[in-house]
């Protein structure tokens, strides 16, 4: 029975995984930058959520709209104004560039937020639901459900929306793109966009359970890119798929290793698929 | 007036002024203290609280006046370093303050791993060093004559809670021991497991978790299964607000969980809301401790007083502990009447006194001995202290649900 308790706990911890993962996937996997500023994206939903529940009473899960609304209009900007001026230029570069916008950003959340942890307690705390000897947090069932839910609509809008193709032609071949008319600036802007509305949207979802503070940033950061690894880049079902074989793999890793070597056991993980599937496991060739 | 005395009396009022103007010199001498502190990155949050507390002091140093040595009066000056939660640069701030900033004394970098590497610094300078938030004795133990800590040794944490928990539990049996990686937290939990075999306690459990773990599920649910009276955990503040919520969400309960550290602290009270409810911990200073001293404080309340004004919280164990290594300083200072590094090293050594903080008295080793940590449990979202009997606000409750 432990067992099937231990396989619930990673479930549930795979799905905030993915949700953390899918923005961090999209961008890298079709913009081609390794967005670094995606753990601080996350960090800020948080507050916007823990903030709007203590000053407004709005609950969190209501937030999610606002909060992936202002960190979409926050990123774009970013994307448009900045990122845009290197988005042509060697992988590092861009790297380098979200690195030090991450410092500037992070640096302004401790100095505005300062780094103490805090956490979001709602008033009718959602309690646990237990059956047949497995028990599970209602909160952290209820933030996978929307973090899919959010994932599934992602999906459906590159697949059947125009923008959605266009972001997907952009990733298969940017020049291709381009002469079919495709605006990539604005298509660049509007995909980058789009992964910091989901971070947003999970810094929503993640403010009720897990603490909240500007240093979390680098946790959120750290787990994006072995999910992204795990499941394959720049697609949303690789980052489904990567975030519950993570959760999965680091709960039986702490149970049978000891909670110790967990960590160690996903990162082992990481080298191995890097050297023998490099593309992940949903992960396509040629897109990388 | 000939043209000679003219000249002989301008002679002697700049001859005068500028004698004033050398005992001014000697007036406005400073003394300059390093403090490497982790102000950004992860340990910020303790880094700050220790800042506070240096500040604090030297604040209220100055405002009356300086520090007195001889015939010479000082205003302290602190030179702080950020070095980014990231230890071996807090060994290389240490060097860096010594050596190019020339500052007269150190205090140590945030905790015992960190105290510990730069000790070795402050030791080939000779400079004296008081470190204000390392307990471990591992730091204490490497023949350093330069190092003083605030803190006494971990097992008087550990030590008190057992007595009392079984004082008035003798049946309780089943102890699960949780901690993190990290050189306090380990050491702390090696005392408990002590501490416990020590009165015929069974440890049910006993694991480790790694830094920067983002979730704890496996592990409660482990702790579930070994059906533990007593669930002790050690980390720091983020750690044990998850595991705390982790428990709750599991349906993990016992008739006592201790937590240290980070029940000490507000944060944690805030963050936890009603979970943190009959959670027991232990510090090496209250703000209900009640202290009569010869220290530029005075006593306890008025430092508790002094910190409310300035900061608008009440002060927990690392401010205040940080606040006392500068009144250590300043006392040793004015015993030896010289800041000369050995002779206050020599006047630290010696000290025998008490202050707002507590007694004060240092063993061979450097780590202070005469502390008295209290215990305490929050009861209705506060901190109240259950021992040490002369101080206690309540009495223990059992029931974690």
């Amino acid at each position: 029975m432990i067992y099937l308790q231990i396989l619930a706990n990673g479930l549930a911890l795979g799905g905030l995984y993915a949700c953390i993962a899918v923005g961090f996937s999209l961008v890298w996997g079709v913009l081609n930058v390794i967005n670094l500023l995606h753990g601080s994206m996350i960090v800020l939903g948080s507050y916007i959520a823990l903030f709007a529940y203590t000053t407004f009473g709005i609950h969190p899960f209501l937030t999610v709209p606002i909060a992936g609304g202002i960190v979409f209009a926050l990123t774009y900007a970013l994307q448009r104004g900045i990122i845009n001026r290197v988005i042509a230029a060697p992988v590092l570069m861009t790297l380098t560039l979200t690195f030090g916008l991450d410092l500037i950003f992070n640096n302004a959340m401790l100095t505005a937020f300062k780094a103490d942890y805090r956490k979001l307690i709602l008033e009718n705390p959602l309690g646990s639901w237990s059956f047949s000897g497995v028990t599970l947090p209602v909160d952290r069932i209820a933030a996978m459900a929307l973090a899919m839910l959010l994932t599934l609509m992602l999906f459906r809008l590159l697949k059947d929306s125009r923008i959605g193709r266009a972001i997907v032609a952009v990733r298969m071949d940017r020049d291709a793109a381009a002469l079919m008319g495709v605006d990539v600036m604005k298509i660049n802007a509007i995909t980058f966009g789009i992964g910091g509305f989901m971070a947003g949207a999970a810094g929503c979802l993640l403010s009720i359970i897990f603490p909240i503070s500007p240093l979390n940033s680098t946790v959120y950061l750290g787990k994006s890119f072995v999910v992204c690894v795990l499941g394959g880049l720049g697609s949303v079902p690789g980052a489904i798929v990567g975030g519950l074989a993570l959760g999965i793999i680091e709960s039986f890793g702490a149970f049978f290793l000891g909670p110790e070597h967990a960590v160690t056991l996903a990162f082992s993980l990481l080298i191995v698929f890097l050297i023998v599937r490099p593309t992940g496991l949903l992960g396509k060739k040629g897109y990388e | 007036m000939t043209i000679q005395k003219v000249i002989l009396a301008a002679l002697g009022a700049a001859a005068l002024s500028f004698a004033t103007m050398g005992s001014a010199a000697a007036a406005d001498g400073v003394i300059k203290v390093g403090a490497p502190l982790p102000l950004t990155g992860p340990l910020s949050p303790e880094g700050l609280k220790q800042k506070q507390g240096y500040d604090i002091w030297a604040e209220t140093v100055n405002a009356k006046g300086g520090i007195k040595a001889g015939g010479d009066t000082y205003k302290v000056e602190i030179v702080y370093v950020d070095y980014a939660s990231n230890t071996p640069k807090a060994v290389q701030s240490a060097d860096r303050l010594i050596s190019q900033d020339k500052v007269n004394f150190l205090f140590s970098p945030f905790g015992s791993g960190a105290a510990k590497a730069a000790g070795g610094v402050s030791e080939k300078y000779g400079i004296p060093t008081i470190a204000a938030t390392a307990s471990s004795e591992a730091v204490y133990n490497q023949g350093y004559k330069y190092l003083f800590g605030t803190f006494t040794p971990n097992r008087t944490l550990t030590e008190p809670l057992a007595d009392i928990v079984l004082g008035k539990k003798p049946g309780l049996k089943r102890v699960a021991i949780l901690s993190r990686n990290d050189l306090f937290p380990t050491a702390l939990a090696k005392e408990m497991a002590k501490s416990a075999e020590k009165r015929g306690l069974d440890i049910v459990m006993s694991e480790k978790y790694a830094i920067g773990t983002m979730d704890h599920s496996s592990t409660v649910t482990q702790l579930k299964a070994s059906n533990p009276e007593w669930v002790f955990a050690t980390g720091y503040i983020n750690d044990l607000i998850l595991i705390r919520k982790q428990m709750k969400d599991l349906g993990v309960g016992a008739e006592v969980v201790t937590m240290i550290a980070g029940p000490a602290y507000q944060e944690f009270i805030d963050a936890s809301g009603p979970l943190a409810e009959n959670i027991t911990s232990s510090a090496w200073w209250h703000p209900a401790v009640r202290y009569k001293g010869d220290d530029v404080f005075g006593t306890t309340e008025n430092f508790n007083k002094l910190f409310e004004a300035k900061y608008g919280a009440a002060a927990d164990y690392v401010q205040a502990s940080a606040a006392a290594a500068g009144v250590i300083l300043q006392l040793a200072i004015e015993a030896a009447g010289t800041v000369e590094p050995a002779k206050v090293r020599d006047a630290i050594a010696a000290l025998d006194t008490t202050t707002f903080y507590g007694p004060i008295k240092f063993g061979d080793t450097g780590q202070i001995t005469s502390l008295e940590p209290p215990t305490f449990q929050i009861q209705g979202s506060k901190p109240m202290v259950v021992y040490p009997d002369g101080i206690k606000q309540a009495d223990i409750n059992f029931g974690v649900k």
